[in-house]
């Protein structure tokens, strides 16, 4: 053991908590070196000194100020509780802010159909060719649904029927001819 | 007009009472949560003074240490929901208490700074510490509490929060190590190197 290690084991020595490894080391250490055994005392007695250290107490006031401020803090807080009614704005807060956002809502609504209307009398020139297109007629027309009318389930006769497999497979040990 | 003070605590079983018969910090905080004010009250008794003491190690200054107190117990009050029933409500308040004091004590050193760098080379004047040695009370084998006290002014923060909890506080290094948010080998590392710093330091008064 160096001088580091016993310095870094003072509290641990003190308190008890060493193994019985590490102790057995440590003390042999101090019985080594007298100056360590010094330096042991003097750290015990910091601690005493400070363990013994008298309590220091709050003044006389010490309530009555707390209570002064705590006092306050309520007032404030209740000030507060009768003022904030909604989402945080005072009641008139709140009045005055629904009177402007319904007096820029209606102002708004005023310009709004003008300039509809303006942009309804200029067409572009996209609108313009649209305009120029043949119109579709709207009714259906007959003879365009009759060619459109093919069953896919529809079978041609003269076709051979080429499902028909009955000669054509002969399986392991048939003995047809 | 309503009434806003505080509620007297006589009913709360109170500090003189036996164990079994008081309600647990945990159990208070919990009441006072509910709006039972007298248990805030009786909170307010139980630590008071315990941080006191602590804040005025820490900071140097009863005025100053009054504040912090004051601050932390309103703190309490104000706060009482962020609470939760996870840790131990003796170090909740005592990390409130201690990150209210350093906060004051960066302040005070911005302050300083700021005041020193306003004067000139030649008229700057360092203010020694106040506090004398009193030889007279080391050769019985306790060190002054006055000596103690300005050699723990002398330690770095990180050293000096968690020696007075352990030393003065005589708090468990568990709950140290939650006050501080450091892992607890760190904790005993730094009460061992911050009593040898003391120790030192006290070596040089006598």
């Amino acid at each position: 053991m160096d001088r580091y290690q016993f310095e870094d084991l003072i509290s641990d020595f003190i308190e008890n908590k060493l193994s019985m490894i590490q102790r057995k080391d440590f003390e042999t250490y101090l019985d080594e070196n007298p100056e360590a055994m010094q330096q042991l005392d003097s750290v015990k007695q910091v601690i005493a000194s400070m363990k013994s250290m008298p309590e220091v107490s709050t003044s006389t006031d010490f309530m009555k100020n707390l209570n002064k401020r705590i006092a306050a803090e309520k007032e404030t807080q209740s000030v507060v509780k009768t003022t904030r009614s909604f989402a945080g704005y005072t009641p008139l807060m709140a009045s005055l802010s629904a009177v402007v956002v319904v007096a820029v809502v209606l102002l708004g609504l005023e310009f709004i159909p003008e300039a509809t209307n303006q942009a309804t009398f200029t067409p572009t020139m996209a609108e313009q060719q649209v305009d120029d297109l043949p119109v579709l007629p709207t009714q259906p027309n007959d003879e365009l649904l009759a060619e459109n009318e093919d069953d896919s389930t529809h079978v041609d006769e003269d076709m051979p029927n080429t499902t028909d497999f009955k000669d054509r497979i002969q399986l392991v040990g048939d003995r047809r001819p | 007009m309503m009434n806003h003070s505080l509620p007297d605590s006589s009913s709360m079983p109170s500090l003189s009472m036996p164990e079994e018969f008081r309600y647990t910090d945990e159990e208070l905080i919990a009441r006072f949560q509910d709006g039972d004010e007298q248990a805030y009250v009786e909170l307010v008794n139980r630590y008071r003074n315990r941080l006191m003491s602590f804040i005025f190690r820490f900071v140097n200054d009863m005025e100053k240490a009054e504040d912090i107190v004051q601050d932390t117990l309103m703190k309490l009050y104000t706060h009482r929901h962020f609470y939760r029933n996870i840790a131990k409500f003796s170090t909740w308040i005592y990390t409130i208490a201690g990150n209210l004091a350093k906060t004051e004590l960066r302040r005070k050193k911005r302050h300083k700074v700021t005041h020193l760098s306003h004067m000139g080379t030649e008229e700057r004047e360092y203010q020694l510490p106040s506090v004398e040695p009193e030889t007279g009370e080391t050769a019985q084998g306790h060190f002054a509490e006055k000596q103690i006290q300005k050699a723990i002014q002398e330690l770095p923060l990180h050293f000096r929060t968690v020696v007075i909890l352990r030393d003065i506080q005589e708090l468990s290094y568990e709950e140290i190590s939650k006050i501080v948010d450091v892992p607890l080998g760190t904790v005993k590392s730094r009460i061992n190197r911050a009593r040898l710093q003391l120790q030192q330091a006290l070596k040089e008064y006598r």
